[in-house]
């Protein structure tokens, strides 16, 4: 697939219309639609709760957004069931009636993808990291059983595993007319299939997962990756950054600055208890625990991040 | 270190008797399984006619003991070390570890050699087990008079088996066989046991993980047979199945010798040879 499939209709476009000034917006909550707000022209953010998934957040626990271009719009993450994402279709369809052409996820996991088919009326593309679908496919039995029995089964009706159509092998852009969203895949960080999107009007920069803020950060991936990937981006110009958990919006460099300090700190713990001849069980009982009054979910999250850690660091 | 991969099919004169046992295991337990029924009920007394007939088994006396998490963060890579505590003395015969829900419930079967260590401290064996469902998890140890030790723990783990738990896929394929064995030695000289570390890059498919190239299943590859020797001396032999976890890793004391330098050897199910040398820690 090649970006040209994506710029048809655009180039038809002699003039780049306006965006329709719209006020900051901040949709009251209502059952129907999930809150979001407008944080740059045309760039809404809903912010999921720092939480497990339960029948009572039926799965709201991560953050999502929708690009409304002169064309069309894209929405880049569906949050974490049916339920959670036909309330997020239904925010897009209070700001807009454009088509919905595009669904974005920026990584595999449930919290960011299990509402991808509440917008399968809309026929859009389903566009991911080109390794998506190998990371998920393998893991759908127990990501639909686990948050089966999480969400109980009134929060869980509707879901489906929806793997992506439209794979993205290191970069592509889709047009919305008037604005381009870029899509960039990263090295193995949070997970093997980390995507990051950039908005060209707004240079409002979509980070998934790579970015996490109260909420602990949780490794699925290499930290070794992960944290080269922070130094890069941390690089970046984006005049805001959104991040897969936290506030709908941050600033660059320092949005990254705790979530390095924990994933830094579990690596430095980590080498010097492999160093020492310690066991993985001795590392994930004091690894990191220096951190564990800066995060939410730090008991629900910690224990894993040290095994994932160790368990790469110990071939070094 | 020196690590050497080589394929080849000189192995074939093992002793099958341990692999009889391992697979009539696992026939039994697929039996069982295919009674919803009977799913829920408990699998032990079957299990253990099948692996140990008639022959008597002491739970939890003390001779072994078992470290496994109540609730298991990863169900793919759940650690588990049995202990043999320093009061018990004298060779050992063997460890089995059970796991009873899972699919392949004998995870391992490990037989001792003379450089196994007699005792005079605490020894030890660890490794990292896939979970499929809440189950108990067994260690049962042969003491060199013949007799047979338990130690039961329940941990609450479930889907260890079905999930892909290569976090990066494409490096852990490019590194397939890669090995390292670490020695440690002990704090006080005096002490007569040494400790080691088996690692080894291999999937351990166990033939339950979906491939979405295929839309079928990749095929089982998993390390049948492990053999650690210290010199000429075997410290153990070991058949394992898939519980064993993605990239095995063992770590275990062995009995002070004369280097103390270990020639590892394991073969998977595809019949490739993998071996390896130690290498001191922090070498």
């Amino acid at each position: 697939m090649t970006r040209q499939d994506f710029l048809r209709g655009a180039l038809a476009l002699t003039a780049v219309p306006l965006l329709r000034p719209i006020p900051a917006f901040a949709a009251a909550p209502s059952p129907d639609s999930v809150e979001v707000s407008e944080i740059a022209p045309g760039v809404f953010v809903h912010q999921g709760r720092y939480e497990m998934q339960s029948p009572e957040n039926q799965g709201d626990m991560a953050n999502a957004g929708f690009v409304v271009g002169s064309d069309a719009v894209a929405v880049i993450d569906t949050i974490g069931s049916f339920k959670v994402g036909k309330r997020l279709r239904n925010a897009v369809r209070a700001v807009t009636d454009k088509p919905i052409r595009y669904v974005i996820n920026t990584h595999m996991h449930p919290d960011h993808v299990f509402g991808n088919a509440a917008f399968k009326e809309d026929a859009p593309a389903f566009v991911a990291n080109h390794k998506l679908a190998r990371g998920l496919a393998s893991r759908a039995e127990r990501y639909l059983a686990t948050n089966k029995r999480m969400l109980g089964d009134a929060a869980f009706a509707g879901i489906e595993v929806i793997l992506p159509t439209v794979p993205v092998d290191n970069t592509m852009s889709l047009d919305l007319g008037g604005r381009t969203l870029l899509l960039e895949t990263q090295r193995t960080a949070h997970t093997d299939n980390d995507l990051i999107v950039t908005d060209s009007a707004t240079g409002t920069l979509f980070l998934g997962d790579l970015l996490f803020s109260v909420h602990v950060p949780t490794l699925d991936g290499s930290i070794v990756g992960w944290l080269a990937v922070i130094d890069d981006l941390k690089k970046r110009k984006a005049p805001r950054v959104v991040p897969g958990h936290g506030p709908h919006a941050m600033e660059l460099p320092a949005a990254f600055d705790p979530e390095q300090r924990y994933l830094a700190d579990i690596a430095a713990d980590v080498r010097k208890l492999i160093k020492e001849g310690k066991t993985l069980e001795e590392a994930t009982k004091t690894a990191g625990f220096e951190d564990r009054d800066a995060w939410k979910l730090f008991d629900d999250y910690h224990v894993r991040n040290v095994t994932a850690a160790f368990a790469e660091l110990e071939w070094e | 270190m020196r690590v050497t991969i080589e394929e080849e099919s000189m192995h074939g004169k093992v002793d099958r008797a341990g692999s009889r046992v391992l697979m009539a295991a696992f026939a039994l337990l697929l039996l069982v399984a295919a009674s919803p029924v009977r799913a829920e009920e408990d699998v032990w007394p079957a299990l253990k006619q099948m692996t140990f007939g008639d022959r008597d088994i002491k739970a939890e006396d003390g001779k072994v003991t078992l470290d496994a998490p109540l609730t298991a963060e990863d169900a793919a890579v759940v650690p588990i070390t049995v202990h043999v505590p320093p009061e018990v003395t004298g060779p050992l015969k063997s460890l089995t570890l059970i796991i009873d829900k899972n699919p392949s419930p004998v995870v391992a079967k490990f037989t001792f050699g003379p450089a196994a260590g007699t005792g005079g401290g605490d020894r030890s064996l660890s490794t990292r087990v896939r979970i499929d469902s809440f189950s108990h998890v067994r260690a049962i140890l042969e003491t060199g008079d013949g007799s047979l030790h338990m130690a039961t723990k329940f941990v609450q783990a479930a889907g260890g088996c079905g999930a892909m738990n290569a976090k990066d896929p494409d490096t852990e394929n490019a590194d397939l066989g890669k090995m390292l064995v670490k020695t440690f030695p002990p704090a006080l000289s005096t002490t007569p046991l040494f400790e080691a570390q088996v690692m080894i890059k291999h999937p351990n498919a166990n033939g339950m993980q979906l491939d979405i190239d295929t839309g079928g299943y990749i095929p089982a590859r998993f390390i049948k047979e492990m053999t650690v020797k210290r010199g000429n001396d075997l410290v153990f032999r070991m058949e394992s199945t898939f519980s064993i976890s993605t990239n095995p890793n063992f770590r275990f004391t062995f009995g002070r010798g004369g280097d103390n330098e270990l020639d590892v050897s394991m073969v998977d199910t595809d019949g490739t040879v993998f071996t390896a040398k130690s290498q001191a820690s922090g070498s």
